[in-house]
């Protein structure tokens, strides 16, 4: 075996690889709950393709066709059923994991110097995720799917001058038709997957190459043994790749569960309205996106003019890339940080979990109110911490990392 | 078997919806319980002999009934099997569950083309469609003389009648029968019970495994995740 | 050191227990996948059994018909047919049909039930092409050619029964598909008679 390993290294360096990534790959030891989530992003990740491939193998890309292939998956596909419902609740664990991983990078400063690039990488990864999503639900083509895509591509047009024929340009039709549907499958089953893979790889890579953060916003590097080693930091393997196995079970009861008992999870996940064939000539009474789009849903809402509320929206996203340089504090982790930020985290999380519930709902005076309260909250978060974070009052940040049960 | 209907229960709760419908006539709730054979069967011939002349079931197969509601495949052919194809054999057991009425004269008699009901159970819900066929009335204005509590001025006639009777308001506005029809009261629930169970089972065939499966599976993943949290807890005790 | 001998005990015991525990999941996780690959319910019940009027095949013509996707013909042989299937045998490869490539029943030289009706997949056991049905004597096809199956592809020829000719790319000799005559003019084919 040792000499099959010395042939392959010779010749590819696998046992090396091994070493830098995992054996002798230095995390830090103080890791909490929220660290799950980049290992199970990936899990999801792969999931989604996996899952996607053998949907593919039945799905049918053609406006007339789409929505009874899906139901011939669902009933004459053996275990059709079980892969489409991986995959529908897949892609909303899927958000549920990133909001999660991107709110413990606010919490502790993961963006900071050195880790800017990381950053700007997992951002990317969050806007073709969104692409990626949006155009995979069009694909049942039911009149959720339909009238979704319909509304979502038309803000499009709202961009002066090209506008229209930008939107027109995307749908390769007047109104969302066969055209969009086949370029849409052609997006959502290759080319945004290649992109995603790719930008999966320098995110991992930009993390390799300035190690993990933790929840005390420590640099481990900066304390080494005397054989180089950081003294707060330990193997990944085994120590945090038996961490992330019962973590990836935990997930996975969980994420089971949902896929056998409740898969259209109350009509978040699979909305009713999906269950009816697309049809161009009727638009459903209520239509919402999904709801991981609903916060940003919510700020296009809010904004009363067609091209403000798309150019706020496309900012409340955007404004999200320049966190490294919008938060001027040395300190990394809210756990020593002035109670300011603490108050402006938690009023941000608050605003972004009420956006998107009002999202969800029909528009009312009172919600559209309070919809423009948040989006000022969410916006306000960015501008005030530029302003407060220059001179903050920190506590002491520890030498070492501290380790709590 | 008892601990998956308490998970089955528990997802049909959960899974109740969360956007109610806009109508404000309140929906009322029936039992759906996929678990009772003799409940799908009736549902299955009440739905073939009223309802299959105009709707359709057209992601559905005649052959699921086989293993899904434990009937022969003669009964199937016999019973349930009512169409023919172009060359004037009967339709085959493969078959998707479809009709042969021109959508061009039945949109001149009825003013729309019945809808397929494939999925109505998962896009309006079993409540929606048990109120609807309890909420007909007798109304002279309207072209079959009645109209629908539930779906005002709907275009579909009362099919049921001869089994239900006819229903009008009465003084404090509830809908009372006015003329009896072959069965009573009771009795007609009961069937449009089974009618609604048996296209909430075609509305989803894979209910009928999914919970069952999904027990053995969750039994699994805890137990999987049991020993990964001590095998956790084993190599943790290195770090200090 | 007793304890830690203890612990490194317990710890690989978890480690081989996780891995069995897993690897169980996992090939347990693969059926439904694998499984989404296999015939649907709609192709299943396409490739049911069909039913064939047999009453308007004459003495001496063929029809072809479609069983799961494939030609099955079924030819009505003549008297003279039967006779030439009865004679020489020393070009064929397997004239006894020794070779399991027919249902029990159908395991004789005229490889039927019937000796005047022949029903065969019309697929060439060579790779997969449909052998074109050349009746009478033909000497393009050689001075043995008395009627039979040539395959246009690579060239294989089958006798009035289906049989391989020796020497040919063709191994063995064409397959009977079930069947059974449910009556005299009625033929079902894709299953055996009902038990």
């Amino acid at each position: 075996m040792s000499k099959f390993v010395a042939w392959i290294d010779q010749r590819l360096p696998v046992s090396k690889f091994v070493k830098n990534h995992l054996s002798e790959y230095y995390a830090p030891k103080n890791f909490n709950f929220f660290y799950f989530f980049g290992s199970l992003a990936l899990f999801v990740f792969i999931l989604q393709i996996i899952t996607g491939i053998f949907l593919t193998i039945n799905y049918k890309p053609d406006a007339a066709s789409a929505f009874a292939s899906v139901e011939y998956i669902m009933r004459d596909v053996e275990w059709g059923w079980l892969i489409r419902y991986m995959h529908s609740t897949g892609a909303s664990f899927f958000f549920i994991i990133i909001y999660l991983h991107m709110l413990r990078a606010l919490m502790y400063g993961s963006y900071k110097k050195p880790r800017e690039l990381l950053w700007l990488f997992g951002m990317f990864i969050f806007v073709l995720l969104m692409a990626e999503a949006f155009m995979g639900y069009l694909l049942p083509w039911g009149q959720m799917s339909y009238w979704g895509a319909q509304v979502i591509i038309s803000l499009f047009g709202a961009i002066p001058l090209i506008g229209e024929s930008l939107a027109l340009w995307i749908r390769g039709d007047y109104v969302i038709s066969d055209a969009t549907l086949n370029r849409f499958f052609a997006f959502h089953v290759i080319a945004l997957p290649l992109l995603l893979f790719a930008v999966i790889y320098l995110h991992i890579a930009a993390l390799h190459t300035v190690g993990s953060n933790n929840p005390d916003g420590v640099e481990i590097k900066a304390n080494k043994n005397p054989d180089g080693t950081p003294v707060d930091g330990i193997p990944f393997h085994p120590y945090y790749t038996v961490k992330d196995i019962f973590g990836l079970a935990v997930f996975l009861t969980i994420f089971m569960f949902v896929v056998f008992f409740m898969p259209e999870f109350g009509g978040f996940f699979l909305e009713k309205d999906n269950f009816v064939p697309a049809d161009p000539l009727k638009t459903p009474e209520h239509i919402v996106p999904v709801w991981y789009f609903t916060p940003f849903y919510a700020i296009l809402r809010a904004i009363p003019d067609k091209l403000g509320g798309v150019i706020a929206m496309g900012l409340a996203i955007f404004v999200l890339f320049l966190m490294p340089w919008i938060d001027r504090c040395k300190v990394k982790s809210i756990r020593y940080r002035s109670s300011t930020y603490k108050i402006l985290l938690a009023s941000f999380v608050i605003s972004f979990v009420g956006l998107g519930y009002i999202g969800m709902q029909a528009p009312t005076p009172i919600l559209t109110a309070l919809g423009r309260t948040f989006t000022l909250i969410y916006f306000a978060f960015f501008v005030v911490l530029y302003f407060t974070s220059k001179n903050e009052k920190t506590k002491p940040v520890p030498e070492r990392v501290t380790m709590h049960e | 078997m008892n601990k998956a209907y308490i998970f089955f229960l528990l997802g049909f709760i959960l899974s109740s919806p969360v956007f109610g419908a806009s109508s404000s006539v309140e929906l009322k709730p029936v039992f759906i319980d996929l678990g009772n054979k003799a409940s799908l069967q009736r549902g299955a011939q009440i739905f073939f002999n009223n309802c299959s002349g105009c709707h359709t079931l057209q992601y559905h197969r005649y052959s699921k009934f086989v293993n899904d509601l434990g009937v022969s495949e003669a009964m199937v052919k016999s019973n349930l099997i009512l169409t023919s194809q172009k060359s004037g054999e009967p339709t085959k057991l493969g078959s998707t569950i479809t009709n042969s009425i021109n959508h061009d004269s039945i949109k001149e008699a009825f003013g729309v083309v019945p809808p397929d009901l494939t999925l109505t159970a998962r896009s309006r819900g079993p409540e929606w469609i048990y109120t609807f066929l309890t909420s007909f009335y007798e109304d002279d204005s309207r072209p079959m003389g009645v109209n629908n509590k539930l779906y005002p001025n709907v275009n579909m006639p009362h099919v049921l009648w001869y089994k239900e009777g006819l229903k009008t308001y009465d003084e404090n506005n509830q809908l009372i029968l006015k003329v009896n029809g072959q069965l009573s009261q009771k009795e007609y629930e009961q069937e449009i019970t089974d009618l609604v169970n048996f296209l909430t089972y075609v509305s989803e065939p894979a209910q009928l495994e999914r919970y069952t499966i999904g027990f053995w599976v969750m039994i699994f993943l805890v137990f999987f995740a049991f020993i990964t949290y001590l095998l956790k807890i084993e190599y943790w005790r290195d770090i200090k | 050191m007793k304890n830690d001998n203890d612990s490194l005990k317990r710890r690989n015991f978890l480690t081989n227990l996780t891995k069995v525990v897993g690897g169980i999941g996992a090939v347990f996780a693969l059926i439904p996948f694998l499984s989404t690959m296999s015939p649907s319910e709609k192709t299943k019940m396409a490739g049911a059994p069909i039913e064939i009027d047999i009453s308007a095949i004459t003495p001496g013509t063929f029809k072809i018909v479609e069983w799961r996707g494939k030609p099955v013909w079924v030819v009505h042989r003549t008297a003279e047919m039967l006779d030439i299937i009865d004679g020489k045998v020393d070009y064929l490869a397997d004239p006894e049909s020794s070779t399991e490539m027919q249902p029990i029943y159908a395991q004789n030289k005229y490889r039927s039930v019937k000796p005047e009706f022949l029903v065969l997949v019309g697929v060439c056991t060579h790779l997969g092409c449909s052998p074109l049905y050349k009746p009478g004597e033909n000497k393009e096809l050689g001075l043995e050619w008395k009627g039979g199956f040539f395959c246009p592809c690579h060239g294989s020829k089958f006798d009035l029964s289906g049989r391989v000719f020796k020497g040919m790319p063709a191994g063995t000799n064409l397959e009977v598909p079930p069947y059974y005559f449910a009556s005299d003019t009625k033929l079902i084919v894709g299953q055996d008679r009902a038990s």
